[in-house]
């Protein structure tokens, strides 16, 4: 399961959870632009596909290789 | 006693009157005096106490910013110095429910007595109920007056440091404590007298309802991927353009499936998110964002698996109750068995 409210998640106690984007936007992040988006939803992707193979006890939270810089919000 | 209380009020953007989900990315913001049903609440406080300011926040921004809106709200309460906080009501909103849990924790924390309101199957309850005062409440705002009375009701207690009952006599939803105390009958009589009652099919109320946290047993991991195929799920309220079955906007029952067979990804020209709960305007630009087929696809061309299968499942993930999503997600997870997919990627927005 990838979302953005990935500690909810957890608690619910989904037991594979990948940190996603955000609410708006859970697999990318168009504000990082074309490639960097494209790059990030790939190591997302990667990470879930990594939790499918990764044995689990408990709820657990995979995050995604290298978090991308922090990018502001859509404040609009 | 008679000193007037000071008193917080915090609140979501939409109940702010700020705006609704495009602006649910709004920063914290602290606004002198009332606002929203801040005025009602005002009202029924009376001359017992005064909403001295409102903290309003964006429902996203708190719970994916939670540490700076936690340290702006802080601030704000510092600032205000309150008797009480008094959050929401939240009713069936989710991150609102959250973020009102995350707040009263916040006044606790700083002394401060805090109370919040909202339906028990938000998932505020399950994060917070161990750590709050929340009193139930149903699933929409009409009976907004009731929830605040009651609200004010037990806070301006809590304010007052008066002593607070058990949860059945407060009404607040149980949280898990025991307080030790004398009853008329000794137990051994009290449970020979439930179960006499159980088995003649009489009512009988038990004196410890226990609430079992669903345990979901992990499935065994994928040992090789590159034999699976996999499939993809969303809780994004994502239909092919027009939304020809009607998929609900909110509280969902039926979900429905669409073919990808032929599709590299998901062009914006064909597919729509109708999701009630977050502002689909980025998604409505680039669906793939709620169901990422550009880049399965992409992984599928690399043999990371061996492929997808053909059809995605979609709902909506908002005001959906939890017997219809254990209903749902049963219902598709057969319906994957039977075409052989062993695997799963849900996105939920």
């Amino acid at each position: 399961m990838i979302s953005a409210l990935y500690s909810l998640a957890l608690t619910t106690g989904a037991p594979r959870v990948v940190r996603g984007s955000r609410i708006e936007h859970v697999c990318g992040n168009p504000a990082l632009g074309p490639e960097k988006d494209a790059e990030y939803g790939r190591r997302i992707i990667r990470a879930a596909l990594e939790a499918l193979q990764t044995p689990v006890a408990k709820p657990t939270l995979f995050e995604p290789a290298g978090q991308p810089a922090k990018v502001e919000a859509h404040a609009s | 006693m008679s000193e007037r209380l000071k008193v917080v009020h915090y609140l979501n953007q939409y109940f702010a009157g700020v705006g609704g989900e495009e602006e649910a990315n709004a920063p914290v913001k602290v606004i002198d005096g009332t606002v929203g049903p801040g005025r009602l609440l005002q009202q029924i406080l009376g001359g017992d106490a005064e909403i001295v300011a409102t903290v309003m926040c964006g429902d996203n921004y708190v719970n994916e910013e939670r540490d700076e809106a936690l340290a702006a709200i802080g601030h704000a309460l510092s600032h205000a110095e309150p008797d009480l906080l008094i959050a929401g009501p939240a009713f069936n909103a989710g991150r609102y429910g959250l973020a009102c849990g995350e707040v009263c924790r916040l006044a606790n924390a700083a002394g401060i007595a805090s109370v919040t309101a909202m339906y028990h199957e938000n998932p505020g309850v399950l994060e917070h109920g161990a750590e709050c005062y929340i009193l139930p409440t149903g699933e929409s705002a009409a009976e907004m007056k009731d929830v605040l009375e009651a609200m004010t009701r037990l806070g301006l207690k809590l304010a007052r440091g008066e002593e607070i009952g058990s949860a059945e006599v407060e009404g607040y939803m149980p949280r898990g404590i025991r307080r030790a105390g004398l009853r008329e009958h000794p137990a051994a009589v009290r449970a020979a007298d439930m179960l006499v009652a159980r088995l003649n099919g009489r009512p009988f109320d038990t004196e410890l309802p226990i609430r079992m946290p669903e345990v979901v047993e992990p499935a065994a991991p994928i040992a090789d991927l590159t034999g699976t195929t996999i499939g993809l799920v969303t809780t994004g309220s994502l239909v092919p353009r027009g939304n020809p079955d009607r998929l609900v906007r909110g509280g969902a029952t039926e979900w429905f499936r669409y073919s990808i067979d032929e599709l590299d990804a998901l062009s914006a020209d064909h597919w729509e998110s109708v999701h009630r709960g977050f502002y689909t305007n980025i998604v409505n630009q680039n669906p793939n964002y709620v169901l990422p087929l550009n880049i399965m696809r992409e992984m599928e061309g690399e043999g990371a698996f061996a492929d997808i299968h053909p059809w995605f499942f979609s709902t909506t993930g908002v005001g959906t109750a939890v017997g219809d999503s254990k209903r749902m997600g049963a219902e598709m997870a057969e319906q994957f068995l039977e075409a052989g997919v062993r695997a799963c990627v849900l996105v939920a927005t």
